[in-house]
């Protein structure tokens, strides 16, 4: 599985995921409810220019049922249908037949209502007492100006931006209060580590520079054997010491770039572990090809090669392998460790994520090597499977 | 095609002729002799109860159950002229006879 796109998972980005799923759900739920609020204020701002227009057209009505009568009165001397320029009508027997119709939109019709609009015009049904010529239901059309809309629309769009911008201006303070507190614990953490670090460095050196100078070689071997457990536990603080001042303070500082002799690197790196290894009754076995360089930060590809072997040791079973292979634009640690499932390959560079807690360690490990990699566009791809160890592959072009 | 149509209306002429003939027999030789004429009565059945369906029940229901407070005309129409008769016709002659009424006065079609 590449997780190449997987970078540096600081409390900044966890944090911009988080408010990005906040606001989006927040958002959602706006949006909703001036989806509503809108629509509430569109139907009463349509019912409140009917309830105007209303007047007119029922004028209008009654001026037709008056021609209707008198043409019900004399229609055996003319025929000639009320008619007016100002709107436009029609009528309906009690079987919802339709008698005659001057309407622009006569399909439109719904005689069980008494007025709205359609198709751009705005119709008033009356039920007459009476039925003139047959005439139970009288249509009166008129067209509708839409001036009412356009100013609704407008409305919507002005006040429910403003809204919107308010809401979510509320719904970014309300995320950064509720994060607060997470922060606070997150930050009261690294300070920690930064205040712990200094005071790790001095006795760390003063162990290991001391077991340097003894002559193990004139020991007991007993005693050569609890000096070389003394070193292992010694380095195991060292690598945790170096990724920790790392991520506290070097962190941020320009990158000495050169050509480093990547296959001396790594070669040294695995010298530096196999005592550790050792103790575990791991055995490493190595491809390395000479002459392999990268323009890097030499600390920084120390790191990144320190952590993939440390990792390596530390998820191991007792008495495994690790093969690390060198080649133009790959390096690859294999172990034959507890591995991982597909889940647990996507959390692997977050900060703090241990999948073993029996295994040691802060967690920090993978998430320095993420950021190293992140820095100089390094490809990592993560191979495992639960049960059968894991491969870690880094490349980069050559 | 010409052929075909002549043929039906000439098979057809009697049988509609006929239904105007029990109309004509049976509603107009009476109705002729009143003041009121027989549009005025269907444009009263028309005030009152507005559509074709409705219009021929009622015409119907009143041609075989005559009732003064079913009938549409004046009182003294009534009292000088008395209730109509109960019809003697039969179901179908009924139906047609009205359906004749209501072809002759309907407003559909006539409104300009």
């Amino acid at each position: 599985m590449s997780v190449s796109n997987v970078t540096a998972t600081g409390i900044n980005r966890s944090e911009r995921i988080t408010l990005v799923r906040f606001i989006g759900l927040y958002s959602f739920l706006v949006l909703m409810i001036l989806i509503l609020g809108s629509t509430i204020y569109f139907k009463l701002q349509k019912d409140l220019m009917l309830q105007t227009k209303r007047l007119e057209l029922e004028e209008y009505s009654k001026e037709l049922i008056d021609g209707l009568k008198l043409l019900h009165i004399y229609f055996d001397r003319y025929r000639t249908y009320p008619r007016n320029p100002l709107y436009r009508s029609a009528i309906y027997d009690a079987d919802h037949v339709q008698i005659f119709s001057t309407l622009k939109h006569p399909e439109g019709v719904q005689l069980e209502k008494v007025i709205y609009t359609t198709d751009g015009v705005i119709q008033y049904i009356h039920v007459l007492d009476s039925y003139y010529l047959g005439t139970k239901y009288t249509v009166v059309e008129i067209d509708d100006d839409r001036k009412w809309f356009a100013q609704a629309w407008r409305n919507i769009l002005i006040y429910g931006g403003f809204l919107l911008v308010i809401f979510l201006g509320a719904g970014v303070m309300l995320m950064r209060l509720f994060l607060s507190p997470m922060r606070d614990a997150i930050h009261l953490l690294d300070r920690f580590i930064k205040d712990t670090t200094h005071e790790l460095n001095t006795p760390v050196s003063a162990i290991l520079s001391n077991i340097e100078m003894i002559e193990t070689d004139r020991l007991e071997p007993k005693t050569a054997k609890k000096i070389k457990r003394i070193e292992i536990g010694a380095r195991t603080i060292s690598t945790i010491y170096q990724d920790l001042t790392y991520l506290a303070l070097n962190h941020n500082i320009v990158s000495q770039n050169s050509d480093v002799d990547l296959s001396a690197l790594v070669q040294e790196r695995v010298d530096y572990f196999r005592i550790l290894a050792e103790s575990k009754k791991i055995g490493i076995e190595t491809d390395i090809q000479p002459g392999i360089t990268l323009y890097i930060d030499e600390n920084k590809m120390a790191r990144l090669v320190d952590n993939l072997l440390s990792n390596a040791v530390k998820y191991n079973r007792r008495g495994g392998e690790i093969f690390v292979r060198l080649r133009p634009g790959e390096l690859i640690v294999k172990d034959s460790g507890i591995g991982m499932d597909e889940k647990q390959i996507k959390e692997v560079f977050k900060r703090y994520k241990r999948f073993d807690s029996g295994a040691g360690g802060f967690g920090i490990g993978l998430n320095i090597v993420a950021m190293i990699a992140q820095e100089y566009d390094l490809e990592i791809e993560i191979d495992s499977q639960k049960g059968h160890g894991s491969e870690v592959a880094v490349k980069w072009d050559a | 095609m010409g052929r075909i149509a002549v043929t039906i209306l000439l098979i057809l002429s009697p049988l509609l002729s006929t239904d105007i003939n029990i109309y004509e027999q049976n509603c107009v030789k009476c109705h002729e002799n009143m003041p009121v004429s027989l549009d005025k009565f269907f444009f009263n059945y028309l005030l009152k109860y507005s559509s074709e369906r409705r219009v021929k029940q009622a015409l119907r229901n009143y041609l075989k159950h005559p009732r003064r407070k079913a009938s549409l005309a004046t009182e003294e129409l009534v009292s000088r002229y008395g209730l109509m008769p109960k019809t003697d016709l039969s179901d179908e002659d009924l139906r047609k006879a009205i359906d004749t009424y209501w072809d002759k006065y309907k407003v559909f079609g006539k409104i300009e």
